[in-house]
Parts: structure tokens; sequence; C-alpha cells
């Protein structure tokens, strides 16, 4: 399952990221989005991107486009 | 003894810093605030206090935190404080995993204690002191506790005690790393980051690597199925989860309130009306309601003023020149500006309070769609709205930005945005032009720069900035309230830059026009204001303005050309080539019967205000851009685009408003031009796909611009 196709409220596991651009990997993995890390989706911009989500504590915005390429496991 | 303020951004550095320090740093809610280092002293200690842009980790992606990462390893501080957002605990102490990897002394201050307890989460401060391995201090940099347990901490020399972080391998095989950079070269600061480094394979670090460290790396590599980056960065992460499982407890509370207000303000159907609704209030109240307010209480303090310096200076016997130097161009030019700072105050009350409430990120989400498909990010937004305030912070604060493009055009747009020292130039213009709608109109040029930003970025994406990209990553800040302290220091600070600038620079220019203005080219005194040296400058070029003012107006001309001095410089100089033309005695109205403004109307003021609002900012402004841009061809080519586009703009308005007002534009006219308009975008629009089609089977066509 992608990221970016889960609804508000639904909790998942990260299983891989199927990022290729260097940096913007290297930021995610930074900002907490690694293997196993689960993540609650919160909020969603009025026009559908950037999303928000809830991980580790705190919330991150991240486009769509690049929640598409997370694969993950849906828990809740 | 050099002290670092390292942290997430958003964690409370500056207010902290302006707790340790006692300086008046800016603060707010939205990651980045921080966009060039600062310093101070450490209060009742001679320690230099170095506050730095907020970063996440170690691997900078922007400017800014670049600016952080270059400072600690190029001017090595004594000291890290390191400041971890204790509500995010998890987040923040991956950059201080990293940190610990130096050799330096970290020291971790654990903000916000004061909102723990209503978050429900207790932390256990000798167990972390244990974990991590080095000293932790509880504070609230808000409500200054802990402090001064904090700076007698920077004195104690205590040592690290460095915990393993990773696996066994990876330990042994960084250790071993580190006896290779060390046999090289014995003096080697921060080995054991430079191995970690040197593993994930950074190419920043290349100078480092050698056959021997990549053959040991790659070995160990096929232990695992993915790269070390992620491998490396999943156990920092795995190790701070088993230090939180020790040290901290959560209690979950229920706070939703951040959640409620965004089901508002993020609301699908009515987060963009009340995005208008608030921009429109911030430029309604201050040039509308608190504007037309003031405006005519000013201008008679004003007026009463300068008659009563004037029988004084008569009364004491100096000469005419002098009173009329010190009548007609100090107080005429300063007074004209300073007229204008009640509707300054509200302005600058209302950005502070759109900055730390926490809307401002929101403003960001919310337009990241939009912005994205003209090849702007969200994040350029934060730029704009800074720049309604003043554009140099604004240019400054586009470092937030990753990518290369999306910054440089957001550099070259932000001045659009009506900066506050435009704002006596829209209020001038408006109030007297456009009397009880003068709120309206102001809020419609603020929403024309808008209008015109999306379209000029839409072009410049299309044509120059090709390589912008898709990604946004930001955090989401909780919503604060107001510190009213700190706004009220905010918007004192902007109001009295604002009045030195009208007491130096507009001081200075009004002295020089007065003199311009005064004398011929023979230095004849008190000649016919026709016959003055600056009358002859402005004729020379007025033709330049004769499109967008349907006159030759020397006065106009160089009244606007003074805007590149500072903006509101416009107003100042109108006061003063008017105070000289009007027959004494009948007020400071600059529009009045006989002065050479008298022939404005409704559609060369609102022309002439485009063309003020579009055209180069100021040099501050332009210095700004320069700073960002990195090179004079560029800024050359921003500057001119600038103008040419406020030249173009403002002839356009004024040809179509003066037909309005004479009542000789026919829709058959409006037909045609929209059709010519029509025409030249297919054409445009043909000749970039062509270029697109021959690129498909160019070799080259993936590297090439």
């Amino acid at each position: 399952m992608k990221l970016s196709k889960l609804k508000v409220g639904q909790e998942a596991k990260v299983i891989k990221l199927n990022i290729k651009e260097k940096e913007t990997r290297r930021h995610l993995l930074d900002m907490g989005l690694t293997r196993g890390v689960v993540v609650k989706i919160k909020k969603i911009a009025p026009m559908g991107d950037p999303i928000d989500i809830e991980l580790r504590g705190y919330e991150l915005c991240i486009g769509k486009s690049d929640l598409s390429k997370i694969e993950v496991e849906v828990i809740k | 003894m050099k002290v670092a303020l390292v942290g997430n951004q958003n964690s409370g550095k500056t207010t902290l810093f302006n707790c340790l320090t006692g300086m008046n740093a800016k603060i707010g809610n939205w990651p980045g605030v921080t966009i060039e280092r600062k310093t101070g002293t450490i209060k009742g200690t001679n320690y230099e206090i170095v506050d730095l842009p907020g970063i996440y980790s170690l691997s900078p992606y922007s400017t800014e935190e670049e600016i952080a990462r270059e400072y600690i390893f190029k001017e090595k501080p004594d000291v890290i404080i390191n400041i971890v957002d204790a509500t995010a605990i998890e987040r923040s102490l991956y950059l201080t995993t990293q940190l610990l990897e130096l050799d330096t002394k970290v020291i971790v201050a654990l903000n916000m204690a004061d909102i723990l307890e209503k978050k429900g989460i207790k932390i256990d401060e000798k167990n972390l002191e244990e974990e991590l391995g080095t000293k932790v201090c509880k504070i609230s940099a808000l409500r200054e506790t802990g402090i001064n347990k904090l700076i007698s901490e920077i004195k104690k020399g205590d040592k690290l005690k460095r915990k393993p972080i990773y696996d066994v391998e990876i330990e042994y095989l960084i250790s071993t790393i580190q006896g290779i950079l060390h046999s090289s070269d014995s003096k080697i600061r921060h080995s054991r980051f430079l191995s970690v480094k040197l593993i994930e394979e950074d190419e920043r670090f290349d100078k480092y690597q050698t056959q021997e460290i990549k053959h040991m790396t790659g070995l160990l590599a096929k232990k695992y199925d993915t790269d070390f980056e992620e491998i490396i960065a999943t156990q920092r992460y795995n190790f701070i989860e088993k230090v939180r499982e020790k040290t901290v407890i959560y209690k979950p509370v229920k706070d939703d309130l951040s959640d409620k207000l965004d089901k508002i303000f993020l609301n699908k159907w009515i987060a963009f009306p009340i995005f208008v609704v608030i921009m429109f209030l911030v430029y309604y109240l201050s040039v509308g309601i608190i504007g037309s307010n003031t405006v005519d209480m000013v201008s008679n303090i004003m007026d009463s003023f300068s008659e009563w310096v004037g029988n004084t200076l008569q009364s004491i016997g100096t000469s005419e020149v002098i009173n009329s130097l010190v009548v007609d161009g100090i107080i005429a030019g300063v007074g004209a500006v300073l007229g204008f700072v009640p509707q300054l105050i509200i302005l600058f009350l209302c950005i502070a309070l759109l900055e730390t409430t926490g809307y401002m990120s929101r403003i960001a989400l919310l337009l990241d769609r939009v912005f994205r498909k003209i090849g702007l990010s969200g994040k350029s937004l934060i730029p704009f709205i800074v720049g309604s305030g003043c554009s140099v912070p604004g240019i400054m604060g586009t470092r937030i930005i990753e990518n290369l493009d999306e910054r440089e055009m957001t550099t070259m747009l932000t001045p659009f945005i009506p900066c506050s020292a435009k704002l006596p130039i829209i209020a001038l213009f408006s109030g007297y032009f456009f009397k009880e709608n003068s709120g309206l109109v102001s809020a419609s040029l603020y929403f024309f720069a808008i209008a015109i930003i999306i379209i000029s970025a839409y072009i410049l994406s299309k044509l120059v900035f090709k390589n912008t990209s898709n990604t946004y990553i930001s955090e989401l800040p909780e919503y604060k309230l107001p510190n009213i302290k700190y706004i009220a220091k905010e918007v004192w600070d902007k109001v009295i830059a604002f009045i030195k600038r009208a007491g130096s620079v507009i001081l200075i220019c009004s002295i020089v026009i007065w003199f311009l203005l005064s004398f011929s080219f023979n230095f004849e005194y008190g000649v016919d204001i026709q016959d003055s040296m600056l009358a002859s400058i402005g004729k020379s070029i007025s033709w330049v303005f004769y499109p967008i003012l349907g006159e030759n107006n020397w006065g106009a001309t160089v009244s606007a050309i003074q805007g590149l001095v500072a903006k509101e410089q416009v107003v100042s100089s109108m006061a003063v080539i008017s105070g000289f033309s009007e027959e004494v005695g009948e007020g400071s109205q600059i529009f009045g019967n006989n002065t050479i403004f008298s022939s404005f109307t409704a559609a060369s003021a609102y022309a002439f205000m485009i063309f003020n609002l579009f055209s180069a900012p100021c040099f501050g402004a332009i210095g700004a851009m320069k700073r960002e841009l990195g090179s004079n061809k560029k800024l050359l080519k921003v500057v001119c685009f600038q103008t040419f586009l406020a030249w173009c703009l403002a002839t356009v308005t004024y040809q179509i408003g003066s037909r309005i007002e004479n009542g000789t534009l026919h829709l058959a006219d409006i037909l045609v031009i929209i059709a010519i308009l029509l025409i030249i975008y297919l054409i445009v629009k043909n000749s970039i796909n062509k270029k697109k089609d021959k690129c498909i089977n160019c070799p080259y066509s993936d590297s090439c611009k």
C-alpha cells in the first residue's frame, strides 16, 4: 500500500522508501521516516496535497508525490 | 569561549538566545526564522554565543542549514548547547545523536519544560543524562527557568562519556576507520563523525575517503539489504526509541485544540475564503480604517507644527533661505512620511500575529498545490508575507526553500508585494482619489500584486526556471497563543527602524530635493519652480512616464525615481515639491489647487501606484537580492525585468483607466485587446512547445536545461 492512498485517521507502518532523489530520501530519513516507524494521517491540505502525518510525536507535512513512493502496511 | 546554539527549527532557539543574551532577536512560529546567524554575549559572562539557523540533521538540504553546519566545522565552538523540544523529543534527539559524535562538549537544553505537564509527559532528566552520556538541563526559554543552571554548566568542563549507538559490527567498523584517520593525521577532529560519514559515502567528505575504508564498508554492506544511509538513520532512531522508553513517561492528555482549529483553517471549502478575508483585513484595517481616521489628525498636527517652527524662526531673525530649508524641506519631507506611522503599527502588528500564532505555516500548506502549478513552492508564501512588512527580510527568508530555481524566482518576485514603505504611497493616493473606498483600493492592489506574481511565476517557470521540484517537506507547528511581550517589542522595533530611516535617509533626501528645487543651475535662489534644477532634470526624462500619467509631469517623474532610495521617499518628495508650488498658507495638501500634482486623476493615480509597486525596489532590497542571487548579471536582469514589467502594467492601467474616466472605452475595444492578447499567448505557447519537440530526439535532452 502507498502512504498517499491512506485516509485521515488511518495508521500504517513504513516498509520501504522508493525515493530516487538522494536529497529528498535523506531528508525524509532524517525526519524519522525510517522502516518500521508507525505513522498516522492527520490532515490533508484543502487541495488534497500536501498531507500532514503524525510520527514520533510530531507532525510533518509531505507532498503527495513523495508519499506515493513510500510503501506502508496499514495497521488501523 | 565560543558557544553555539544548535537545535531543530521552531524549537525555541531564538527565544533561548534572547533569554541568554538579553537581546531581542526575531521570534516566530514557523520553521526557519533565524535566517542568518546572530551573535551575542551571555549575560554575566564574556562567552560569545551564536544563534544558528534551525537544523534537523547535520546533512544540509537548504542554504540556511548549510550555514549552521559550516559554522560548527569551521569556527570550532568550545561548547554546543543543543536545544531539544521536549514535546517532540524523539525527532529532536536525532540531531543530538549526530552532535554527540563530534569532539565538542554538548549540553542538552530540554526546552518547553513548562508545558510538559500539560501534555502529560514526564522526563527523567538524570536517567536521560546517563543514557545519552552528556549533561542535560531542563529549561523553559519562555518562562526563563533553569537558565542560570544552564549557564553554570557551560563553565564546567565535563567530558563526554560516549555511548554506542549502532550495532556491534558498525561500531567496530567505526572504531577501525577512526584508527585509520588518526594514523594519517594525529590531530584530526571529529573522527567518529567523519567515520560515520565515510561509511554513508557522503560525497562532501570524499577527501578523507580511501580504498581501504571503501573495501571494508563494502564487505559489511553485504550483510544489509539497503544502503548505509538508511541503516545509520534507522539505527539512530532505534537507539533514540530505547532511550525514550527508559526516560520518558507519556500519559496522553487530550489536547486537540490545534486539530480543531485546523478543521476550520484547513477546511476544504472555507480555508481559501478565510485566507483571503484575513489578508484583506490586514490591509483594510491598516489603510482603510486606521488610515482614514488618523491621516487628517496627523496632517493637522504637522501643519500647526510647521507653522509654529516657521514663525519661531522668523521671530529669531533667520534668513528666508534657512526658513524655507527647515519648513519646506525638512519638515515637509520627513513629516509626510511620519504621518503614516499609525498605519504601519497596525500592519506590523498583523504580520507579527500571523507569524507567531502558527497560521503562517498553514498558509504555506494551503497554497502549496497552487504554487507548485506555477513553479513555486508553498514555502514561497512565507517570504511574500514577511515581505509585506519589508522586502529585505522577506528576500532573506527565501533561504528556507530547498530548490534553487524556486528560490531565485521567489527572490525576484518578493519585492512585488507591497511592503510597509510602499504603504504611504498607497495610502496617500487611494486616500485622496478613492476617499471612502480607500481600504478597498489598497486591498485591491495587494491582490493585484498576487495575481501578477502568479502570472510572472507561471511564465518564468516555463521559460527561464525549468528545474523546479515537486518536494514539500515541512514540520507543522501547533497553534500558539501569541506572547504579548514579544509582539509589542517586535512592532516597536520595526516602527523605530522606520522612524530612524525618516530621520536619516529621508531627511537627507529632503534636503537635497529642497536644494535642487530652490536653486537654478546658475545657483540663483528663489527662482520660479519651473526653472529649478530639479524641474530641468525631471523634464528631460518625464517622457518615460507620459504613457502612465497622460502628461509630462516632471514632479512625479523625479519622485518615482527617488523610490530607489526608499519607497516612502516618493511621498516625501511629492510633499516637498508641492509645498513649493503652493500659495503660502494653504496647508500641505499635495494634490491641492495649484500644485504640479493637481493634474492627477484616479486613473493616473492608480497607474502611478502600480508603477511604484512593481518597479525596482529600494537599494536595501536590491542589495538583499544581490546576496541571494549571487551575481551582478542576474541582479541586473531581475531589476530590468521588474522595472519593465512595472512600466507596462502601469501604462495598460492608465490607458484603460483614463478611457473609462472619459467614457470612451467601448466594449468592442476590450474584445479586440483580449483577442490580440490571446493570439500573443498562443504564439508564445506554441514556440515553447516547438522547442520541446525538437528536444525529444536530442541525446542531451535529459541533462540540457
